[in-house]
């Protein structure tokens, strides 16, 4: 047995406690999804009926879930505007503090471990209850909005949400990838006459475009699966102004006529779709990284 | 490379044995919250003296229960333990009994899981509106032959039966329709009122008076839908008697019925602001606390109300639907049921337990302390004004069985009286919308 062999053996023992689990719970489901998705099954029934393509067929023409793919593309595009820019900021801000770096590190981190359920249940006592409590008793009339009813504002406030809760986790991402640029480069180019707006732009940002890679890549694939939040918010309320993808193929297969099959399928679409995106996502931006 | 053989079967086996720790633990551990076994460690009522039977080795056996009832937990162990004392005592039979209570939001996917998965609990609770899917699935037992099929009263035994057979023994039961605030009512010297024309004068005297009438919590999707049952309900049992059998045909409209949006809008205009902001829970205390004099809720409710307000008067009227008397019902439902698993290993003591729910001497007491309503002959115990209240009007005979929709379609009516609240859909959008919602249900429930 050659060397190289045998580390491949190595190798595959110590993946193989994590990788059974993973086959055994996400592999496998995702992959008899595909069965599934064929059929009309209704999660109860102990007879599957196969129908083909029929359930793909009737999501052609499901104008509540292309609706709310049309909420989700847009929550994912603020989103991660909003979210990476926000997170960066927050990045570059606090290391170039001298003190206290832990203290705001953790306090910026802290709303992400969390559990985004929990967040939304407590920013939806903020918007029904504190916000009127400062408008009623304060005067602070400008935040007299319908938070949960006008599916605007409504908008507004999932977004404050959903950021309050990942900027910490990105936020570390990019610090650690800032503490990876050389001192001697930004040293370099600041005695080279650099503005310290010119120093980041210039070297700092291309130095860490790999941690954006990445940053990106997580914001488009959790975002794409939103549920959570707007599930505690609104409950994509009122009716289904902001019902994302996730939460319509959750009612699809838990309330009303309890259909799995469907539900399956649109799961598949969304899978298809997501998967597709990030792939163009990578290929676009692993080409502008930049390797020392 | 026989030595890298020896490593991949050894590398298939760790696999195998992960996924069988993986499986096995699942199983071993109760994977429900609130799951407990309550073992009988000590029959008081073996200590009465009369062992005689005691002589005999007691016969062993085992029951699973689940029940959707996390918060009634101490009252149901209680029970079971009783039951368990009586098979000891009067059977000989030596029972442990595993009770099981997931929290509500997952018990339904729970149970299906678990019957599915052929591991169905012996007796579990079901809504009575899944009776018949239930049953088509051949997951129910027939209990029209059981002692306790005589003891419920004729109006619920209806709500949980399917073609004149008793398929689940009916636990909550609730009549209800609109709470209103009895000193507010008494202060404007206002009376309950039985017409449209009447409940839009209540409204404005109570205006005049400078108390908001209605109290609005639409942000859960289901309070805003408390208003199509009810007006639904009083209109078709009222007028349009064959509406919902017509409807399952595709062969009727809820424009037939248009005109529960009258009252409807009623109570969206004077009703309190900032709806969409107001949860069920937050809606109930402030209802308590007088924010508004009248609040379309059911009496499932009076525990938060009372919470939040000890003294709180509170009374229930039926919902007028338009200036028709005969409308202006209470509505009478069934939600939880028991039903009993037809291919359970201890049939017969599982029917024993169906039995003992509605037991003549133990019955009350448990209702009682669970604060369910009255629903056998057995239950002999005094209620709350306001249940009284509520069921004077089935005693008067103005009240209507709960009306069984499809499920989508109920979600539908919540979800767009919510935007009719905000103003993003019309009376003709509901109705298009509505319309199709239940021709597709009547379509998917033929496939099945």
């Amino acid at each position: 047995m050659t060397k190289k062999k045998r580390e491949n053996i190595s190798l595959l023992l110590f993946v193989a406690p994590a990788f059974s689990l993973y086959f055994i719970f996400k592999l496998y489901p995702a992959f008899s999804g595909i069965y599934y998705a064929m059929t009309s099954w209704n999660g109860l029934s102990r007879t599957k009926q196969f129908i083909g393509l029929g359930n793909f067929i009737e999501i052609y023409g499901d104008k509540h879930f292309w609706n709310a793919m049309l909420f989700t593309s847009k929550y994912v595009i603020v989103m991660l505007i909003a979210a990476n820019v926000l997170a960066l900021g927050l990045a570059v801000a606090i290391e170039s503090r001298r003190k206290g770096k832990g203290i705001f590190r953790t306090l910026f981190c802290m709303p992400n471990m969390i559990s985004m359920i929990i967040g939304g249940y407590m920013w939806n006592f903020i918007f029904t209850k504190v916000l009127y409590y400062l408008t009623d008793h304060w005067g602070m009339t400008f935040l007299d909005k319908s938070w949960i009813g006008n599916p605007r504002y409504a908008f507004i406030a999932i977004i404050i949400v959903s950021c309050w809760g990942i900027v910490g986790y990105l936020m570390i991402i990019y610090m650690a990838a800032l503490q990876g640029v050389p001192a001697y480069l930004m040293e370099a180019a600041s005695l080279d006459g650099a503005s310290s707006w010119q120093n980041f732009w210039k070297v700092i940002f291309p130095m860490i475009r790999h941690s954006l890679t990445i940053c990106i890549f997580w914001t488009l694939n959790s975002m794409f699966q939103v549920f959570d939040v707007i599930y505690s918010l609104t409950g994509g309320g009122p009716g289904r102004a902001t019902q994302s993808v996730a939460i319509n193929i959750y009612e699809e297969a838990f309330t009303g006529n309890i259909r799995y099959g469907y539900a399956t399928a649109k799961s598949m679409v969304l899978f298809v779709i997501v998967f597709l995106i990030t792939v163009v996502q990578l290929r676009l931006m692993k080409r502008r990284e930049l390797e020392l | 490379m026989k030595a890298m053989k020896k490593l991949i079967s050894a590398a298939v086996v760790m696999c195998l044995l992960l996924s069988l720790a993986a499986c096995g633990g699942k199983k071993e551990e109760p994977a429900n919250t609130g799951a407990k076994d309550v073992t009988a460690t000590q029959a008081p009522a073996k200590e009465d003296g009369k062992d005689s039977q005691s002589s005999a080795e007691p016969k062993e056996a085992e029951l699973n229960i689940m029940m959707s009832f996390p918060q009634y937990m101490d009252q149901w162990e209680t029970y079971v333990q009783q039951f368990k004392d009586k098979m000891l005592a009067e059977e000989n039979i030596k029972l442990t009994v595993n009770l099981e209570m997931p929290s509500s939001d997952q018990y339904e996917s729970v149970l299906q899981a678990r019957l599915t998965g052929d591991d169905a609990p012996d007796l579990y609770t079901i809504h009575s509106n899944n009776l018949k899917t239930y049953n088509e699935a051949g997951y129910l037992t027939d209990l029209s032959g059981e002692v306790l099929a005589g003891k419920i009263f004729e109006n619920v035994k209806n709500t949980v039966s399917i073609d004149g057979k008793l398929m689940a023994v009916p636990i909550e039961s609730t009549a209800w329709g609109v709470l209103y605030n009895k000193d507010i009512f008494t202060e404007c010297g206002l009376q309950v009122p039985n017409t449209l024309d009447e409940l839009k004068n209540v409204c404005k005297v109570l205006k005049d008076k400078g108390y908001t009438p209605f109290l609005l919590a639409y942000q859960e999707q289901w309070v805003p839908q408390l208003m199509t049952a009810l007006t639904i309900g009083g209109k078709v049992s009222g007028e349009a008697k064959d509406w919902l059998e017509r409807m399952y045909a595709d062969n009727a409209s809820y424009a037939e019925i248009i005109d529960i949006f009258d009252v409807i809008d009623v109570i969206m205009q004077y009703g309190t602001d900032r709806a969409m902001e107001e949860g069920s829970e937050a809606g109930s205390a402030d209802f308590a606390n007088g924010k508004a004099a009248m609040y379309v809720q059911g009496t499932w409710a009076s525990n938060t109300i009372m919470t939040a307000n000890p003294d709180f008067n509170m009374g229930v009227f039926a919902l007028p639907v338009n200036n028709n008397q005969a409308c202006t019902m209470v509505n009478l439902s069934t939600s939880t049921t028991l039903a009993v698993y037809p291919n359970s290993k201890n049939l017969d003591i599982a029917l024993k337990f169906a039995n003992y729910v509605l037991d003549d001497k133990d019955s009350s007491a448990l209702f009682q302390s669970c604060s369910f309503n009255p629903i056998a002959t057995v239950h002999n115990y005094e209620t709350s004004s306001w249940v009284k209240e509520a069921y004077e009007y089935v005693e008067a005979g103005r009240a209507y069985q709960d009306l069984v929709l499809p499920n989508s379609v109920t979600d539908e009516q919540g979800k767009l009286l919510q935007e009719y609240y905000v103003g993003s859909v019309t009376r003709e959008d509901i109705i298009k919308a509505l319309d199709d919602k239940f021709k597709e249900a009547n379509r998917l429930s033929k496939q099945n």
